[in-house]
């Protein structure tokens, strides 16, 4: 069974998160990390097959912790989760070497299958709700890279 | 129950089951977030969410419908924000508690909070800490504020006591409660025609207000209004 790390400073987005990936039975959260550092660490600690993570946080951000981890850790699948429809986000997030870019206002309905693209079809996933356009020039940017 | 006023009862709301259940509103825009907080309270015996609202206007609705014992809300909510729906189920749910929810911590924000007539403010990111205590004081007919927002409260009204009163610059409270749900729409990028439709007023009427907000703010474009708004929590960044 796929093994999740939830990555956000949030309280309730980590609860939410869980909750859902509680309901369904293919998936296991595996921990909880609030902040990149705590990210960091418990990628390599954990190993998980994919990380659940958020943009803005404080200190080092979901970015820069996605840069790091991918490095070192390339085999784990990353769902970025962002509040913003940008397309820089859209573009930084797959530079630094994630394969999910899922905006919170949808992660309610979207999460299982992002999950599921990235981790299962080995796809990349982007919202629905991101603007076409911008998708596939981010997509055709990065189709060699990925 | 126990009354400690001629006008206010104490009701204690416990795990006990002979107690009734403490209905809860939760308002916040993101299905996911309102998830969480769910499973964070729902979590307590005998705490329920009695409805779930996606915007401010939605918040008002529901909670006129349901009357709720508490309402968790966020201020960052699209159509109405937060403090304007808070304002309004406060004038109609006096005895409601509201808990304010926020991303962020400013000293006007605390100002504004505590005029919508909510009792408690927590910050999402201190939520796990925070909520269920703040559910816990307002259940029990008391406030929540964290150390620095009552300290910012008590200099500022110490302040207030301690100057002599000067003419104040305009500030959301010193629009009316139709200016600011206007600032909200116009900000969120609305035309003076689509904010006509929104609120059901005529087109002419949207633009006099329009044209007040920006004469009260000193304002003179769109994007001045914008910055305020984002400024003043009326809309997110």
């Amino acid at each position: 069974m796929p093994r999740v790390l939830i990555v956000d400073d949030h309280t309730f987005i980590r609860r939410g998160i869980q909750s859902i990936l509680k309901s369904s039975p293919g998936w296991e959260c595996c921990g909880e990390a609030e902040n990149g550092i705590a990210a960091i660490r418990m990628a390599s600690e954990l190993k998980p097959d994919v990380i659940v993570m958020d943009v803005s946080m404080p200190g080092l951000n979901g970015l820069e912790a996605t840069r790091v981890i991918h490095e070192a850790q390339p085999e784990i699948k990353i769902v970025l989760l962002t509040l913003h429809d940008s397309v820089e986000i859209l573009r930084s997030g797959f530079d630094a070497g994630a394969q999910g870019f899922l905006l919170k206002s949808e992660a309610e309905y979207e999460l299982l299958r992002a999950l599921a693209s990235v981790v299962k079809a080995n796809n990349i996933y982007i919202s629905p709700k991101v603007d076409a356009a911008d998708a596939r020039g981010v997509l055709r940017e990065f189709s060699v890279l990925h | 129950m126990a009354t400690l006023t001629g006008e206010t009862e104490v009701q204690k709301f416990s795990s006990a089951a002979t107690t009734r259940p403490l209905r809860i509103l939760a308002a916040d825009d993101h299905d996911i977030l309102r998830r969480g907080l769910k499973q964070l309270l729902t979590a307590r015996p005998g705490w329920e969410i009695c409805a779930e609202a996606k915007t401010g206007r939605e918040a008002v609705s529901l909670a006129e419908q349901h009357k709720p014992d508490i309402v968790v809300m966020d201020v960052s909510m699209p159509d109405l924000n937060g403090l304007e729906a808070a304002r309004r189920i406060h004038k109609v749910l006096p005895k409601t508690g509201i808990i304010m929810l926020t991303l962020h911590f400013s000293d006007q924000l605390v100002k504004d909070i505590v005029e919508s007539g909510a009792r408690a403010y927590v910050m999402k990111s201190d939520a796990d800490r925070d909520l269920v205590n703040a559910v816990e004081a307002l259940a029990n007919n008391r406030t929540f504020f964290t150390a620095r927002a009552a300290d910012m409260l008590l200099n500022d009204f110490s302040e207030r006591n301690a100057a002599p009163a000067v003419p104040q610059p305009p500030t959301p409270s010193r629009l009316t409660s139709r200016e600011r749900e206007i600032v909200q729409l116009l900000a969120e990028g609305k035309s003076s025609k689509e904010v006509a439709v929104a609120l059901g007023i005529s087109v002419k009427t949207a633009e006099t207000h329009r044209a007040n907000i920006m004469r009260k703010l000193q304002l003179h474009s769109v994007s001045e209004l914008v910055r305020y708004a984002i400024k003043n929590q009326i809309i997110e960044a």
